[in-house]
């Protein structure tokens, strides 16, 4: 699905470069559930938002579905990930003036969908998670696992190929992180690719496959 | 889309009661007296674009070169009109006008009093005055046709059709036929007149106007729609010395003005058409864009401000797939609909004060409900308005890179956003403080004008016209008032001492250059002129009963005695069109016209005919009411068929400031809603950089800085910007006001502290509405501000 070749970002401080991530080197195929974990500072965000195409790399190749996203206009990399990647954030990050409802609605609008349509898809998605008596509710009403459940609807909604998932579970307790994991668990049988960045040894093992990055490079792949 | 737009809007709206108060409060009120403004504006322009000929409608106006001076005025000689039309093929119609008169009219027992005018037959073809009856062509034509309104005709005989064709008699001097009805002039129109009366009336009773050096009337001619106008004005050019002669010394030429021009064009400078109303409408003008400016700058300042709130929401909507484009349009969208809310409560508030700007005017603009222009112009400007106020932060937002945004280290702070919205800040306190210093200096002038020793006392003096028998009655009438108790002195003039505009060339002496024209302004009075005016004397008497000859006498003003050159005048001879005579009296200088202009040497001579002009009495202060029943019953008894009507000096002379007077209340108004617009921006901008530097103040805090510390960290910044800005208009504000005063020939001297408290105000005020914000955000405890991060 995707190949990461020689990938280094680094930025200058006090003219010297100081690597964030140094020749990372990774493939990742369809349907796969990969965990990305390393200490404080060793790079698994940055990596993270390169993969997502939020983040721009200095060095290296990048490929996504066979595309050179390296080579990539703005307008075209931000078509490409709309389309194909969904985001979720350990902030949730949901806008606080829109409802449950239309939170979840706006990817479609960025993606030009009809309107009826895009009530028939909100409708299912809340249906399949179980929040349609929430849908008129603001952000600021839900529980934190609420809105994450919201975040995810969100970031699948537009029916991306690959989520990815940065510390989902970082703010929730530990009822709530399973429940989001047993979700990815169950998406990623039903066929989504998933990258997490993860702290937890618990919730990378929901995956099929996990990196450990240590000062910007991959130390070690294990799998669980 | 618009939906989610609107949604947000209100949404953001309703989160933010403070921010979106002062956001809509700042931008209702800027658009609310630019609405004002503009409506007051385009009455302005409109004002007798309703005539249907005019495209060929022209003012002639003279340009007189005489005295090393060139001088123009749109007075012209009574002839003129017809001997243009005679001559030029080019006129289609010409008409003179003569002066606005206030006559009285009588039919039966019923006495009112109307304003009108005098003109040429011309008159109804040439301008578009719908008549109700009669025609055109025979409106004006004969030596006792007159032409009223239709309100005249129906105070008078009920309906405009009973009035047709009646008799009806004018001053109690001659009877007149109802020639025509026309309807009551449009509030477009910049003349007002009731009657019209026909010129041939107006040659008879003004007889010196038959001649060619004499000039008062006004002329317009209507030009044929083929004519060539610029060869038209070469023609006409030298027209009146080719009929009367060249005089050595003095040359006269004719100029061409549109006629539609002359209400907002009617000053001279140097013989050339210079500005006149216009300038206050430039004024207002740029005051109503500056006043606009400085709210959308508000609402940029306060939209940015929130940026910090609202970059998580941008970085989620980027992620989500939003492109700039679209983010841009949304926050467009969302200053249109917040421009929307605030132009519907502008509108509400524009309906209610309408009323009492049209006082403060003398307008009758009324609300355009059912003009259909007028709404797609509140259309345009919600959508200008929106999108310019809106498209800082749009541009601005919509640029956040959405991982920055997202992981917490906002770049909020770059240093290009930042010197934008300092300059913003700085251009809107300089437009303020250009704003309370233009104003402080207009108010100083008029209270100048107000105040300034004119050289006379207008306090306390009544005029009344001299008309009907009071003329033949004049003696007794005089002898009877001055024994009125509460008066204390009586005199009279055949014109209004407040305004002189009578200018004459016939004037010698010995020793005088007999190719030099100088002008004096002269003025025919009665006896006790100087005591009831309080003109100081400065050498010799003023006319007197008790010497037979003061028929030849004259009384001048300091500045004709310097323009003669007579070193002792006292019992110099003066001769006065032809009439040789000796100087007995000269006046300290006085103000006999407006303060725009230097004072004219001036002749006084005692006024032997007595026929017109006006009685002067001198009141009591404290017994005016019971001074002026008796006077009301003395006029009755002598002048019983003309009601009593007179005016005070005092009322005259404010009337003469009206535009100056005016200007000083409207930027009153406009220099205090700048102020505060311009504050309720500069609060928001406190709550931002308090948000902004939310985290270095909590620093600070742990550090052990002090509440007075902080507050100075906080203000510094901004009250430099105030600084800056003043500094700025310091130079423009006197350059303007400078400008402005040129106009007056007696004028302030611009001090320097209008300018001083004018910084000091614009500073005092905007750290009174920083204070809060920064009090607040000192307060805060900082371990709830460091846990942000």
């Amino acid at each position: 699905m995707l190949s990461l070749k020689h990938i280094s970002k680094w930025i200058t401080l006090g003219g010297k470069p100081n690597f964030l991530l140094k020749d990372v080197n990774l493939t990742i195929n369809q349907g796969e559930f990969v965990s990305i974990m390393g200490p404080s500072g060793s790079g698994k965000s940055t990596l993270l938002h390169i993969i997502g195409m939020l983040d721009d790399f200095n060095e290296g190749e990048y490929l996504f579905m066979d595309q050179p996203v390296h080579t990539l206009k703005e307008k075209q990399r931000s078509a490409l990930y709309k389309q194909h990647i969904g985001f979720v954030f350990q902030a949730y990050h949901l806008i606080d003036e829109l409802t449950v409802y239309e939170n979840i609605e706006t990817p479609l609008i960025y993606q030009n969908v009809k309107s009826s349509e895009r009530k028939a898809i909100v409708a299912d998605m809340l249906d399949r998670f179980q929040i349609v008596g929430k849908k008129d509710l603001f952000p600021t009403q839900l529980s934190g696992g609420q809105q994450q459940l919201v975040g995810i609807a969100r970031a699948l909604i537009a029916k991306p190929q690959l989520l990815l998932a940065d510390e989902p579970t970082g703010n929730l307790n530990s009822k709530q992180g399973e429940e989001i994991m047993d979700l990815f668990k169950q998406l990623n049988n039903e066929g989504v690719t998933i990258i997490q960045v993860t702290h937890s040894e618990k919730n990378a093992g929901y995956g099929s496959r996990i990196i450990h990055l240590l000062d910007g490079r991959i130390e070690q792949e294990q799998q669980p | 889309m618009l939906k989610h737009y609107f949604l947000t809007a209100i949404r953001n709206m309703k989160r933010n009661k403070v921010f979106s108060s002062i956001n809509i409060i700042g931008l209702s009120l800027g658009l609310v007296c630019s609405l004002l403004i503009t409506l007051w504006v385009l009455d302005e322009y409109r004002k007798d674009a309703f005539h249907v000929n005019k495209e060929n409608l022209y003012s002639i106006y003279q340009r007189e070169y005489y005295d090393n001076k060139v001088t123009g005025s749109f007075y012209t000689p009574g002839i003129l009109a017809a001997e243009l039309k005679k001559q030029l093929p080019a006129i289609e119609n010409s008409t003179a006008i003569g002066w606005e008169q206030r006559a009285t009219f009588k039919l039966g027992d019923k006495i009112l009093q109307f304003q009108g005018n005098s003109s040429d037959s011309d008159f109804f073809k040439m301008f578009s005055y719908p008549l109700l009856e009669g025609n055109a062509q025979a409106a004006l034509a004969g030596p006792n046709s007159i032409a009223i309104s239709r309100s005249m005709a129906v105070a008078f005989f009920g309906t405009p059709q009973a009035a047709f064709g009646k008799i009806i008699r004018i001053d109690d001097r001659k009877d007149m036929t109802i020639s025509a009805v026309y309807e009551d002039m449009p509030g477009t129109s910049s003349i007002q007149w009731d009657y019209i009366i026909n010129w041939t009336d107006f040659l008879d009773k003004n007889s010196w106007l038959k001649e060619w050096g004499n000039n008062d009337p006004l002329t317009i001619v209507q030009l044929r729609s083929d004519a060539d106008v610029s060869k038209f004005e070469a023609q006409i050019k030298n027209f009146i010395t080719k009929i009367a002669g060249e005089f050595p010394g003095y040359r006269v030429e004719l100029g061409l003005q549109k006629y539609t021009d002359k209400y907002l064009h009617s000053n001279f400078k140097d013989g050339v058409i210079a500005g006149g109303r216009i300038e206050y409408v430039r004024l207002f003008s740029i005051i109503a864009v500056f006043i606009l400016l400085i709210a959308c700058i508000n609402f940029m300042n306060l939209t940015t401000a929130r940026s910090m709130k609202r970059a998580r929401e941008i970085g989620v909507r980027k992620v989500v797939g939003a492109i700039r484009g679209r983010l841009i349009r949304q926050f467009l969208g969302e200053a249109v609909v917040v421009t929307a809310i605030a132009m519907v409560f502008a509108l509400i508030l524009l309906y209610f004060t309408l009323p009492a700007f049209n006082q403060l005017t003398q307008k009758e603009i009324e609300f355009p409900f059912s003009n259909g222009l007028f709404w797609i112009c509140i259309a345009s400007l919600v959508l200008i308005t929106g999108i310019l106020s809106g498209s800082y932060p749009a541009l601005f937002l919509s640029s956040f890179k959405p991982i920055t945004v997202l992981k917490g280290v906002l770049r909020v702070n770059s240093a290009s956003a930042n010197w934008f919205r300092k300059g913003l800040v700085v251009f809107q306190f300089a437009l303020s403080s250009l704003l309370i210093i233009g104003t402080i200096v207009v108010s100083q002038q008029v209270r100048f004008i107000q105040n300034s020793n004119l050289g006379y006392s207008r306090d306390h003096v009544l005029k009344i016209t001299l008309q009907g028998d009071l003329p033949k009655h004049y003696e007794s009438f005089m002898q009877r008032a001055s024994q009125v108790n509460g008066i204390s002195s009586v005199s009279s003039a055949n014109m209004d001492p407040i305004r002189l505009g009578n200018i004459t060339m016939g004037v010698s002496w010995e020793g005088k250059d007999p190719d030099a024209k100088p002008t004096f302004t002269q003025l025919a009075v009665g006896y006790d002129f100087l005591k009831t005016m309080e003109i100081q004397l400065k050498e010799g008497r003023d006319f007197s009963r008790s010497f037979g000859t003061d028929t030849l006498s004259y009384v001048l003003n300091e500045t004709a005695v310097k323009k003669i050159g007579y070193t002792d005048p006292i019992g110099k001879p003066f001769t006065f069109w032809g009439t040789k005579g000796t100087i007995v009296g000269v006046v300290k200088d006085f103000n006999f016209n407006s303060l725009h202009f230097a004072i004219n040497p001036l002749v006084l001579r005692l006024d032997r005919d007595k026929n017109s002009g006006f009685v002067l009495l001198r009141l009591e202060g404290s017994k005016t009411m019971a001074a002026m029943q008796q006077l009301e019953k003395l006029h009755k008894e002598f002048n019983p068929n003309f009601p009593f009507s007179y005016t005070f000096a005092d009322d005259d002379f404010q009337k003469a400031y009206k535009s100056e007077t005016l200007t000083g209340k409207l930027s009153n108004c406009f220099a205090a809603l700048a102020i505060m617009i311009s504050c309720l921006g500069l609060l928001g901008l406190a709550m931002f950089a308090a948000e902004q530097r939310v985290r270095e103040i909590g620093i600070r805090k742990i550090l052990g800085a002090s509440l007075q510390s902080l507050f100075v960290i906080l203000s510094k910044e901004f009250l430099l910007l105030v600084f800056i800005a003043f500094v700025i208009a310091c130079p423009i504000a006197w350059w303007m006001m400078n400008n402005w005063l040129q106009d007056f020939e007696f004028r302030i001297h611009i001090d320097a502290w209008p300018f001083a408290l004018a910084g000091i105000a614009a500073m005092a005020i905007a750290l009174i509405t920083i204070s809060f914000q920064t009090i607040r955000a000192a307060l805060a405890n900082p371990v709830t501000s460091l846990k942000s991060e």
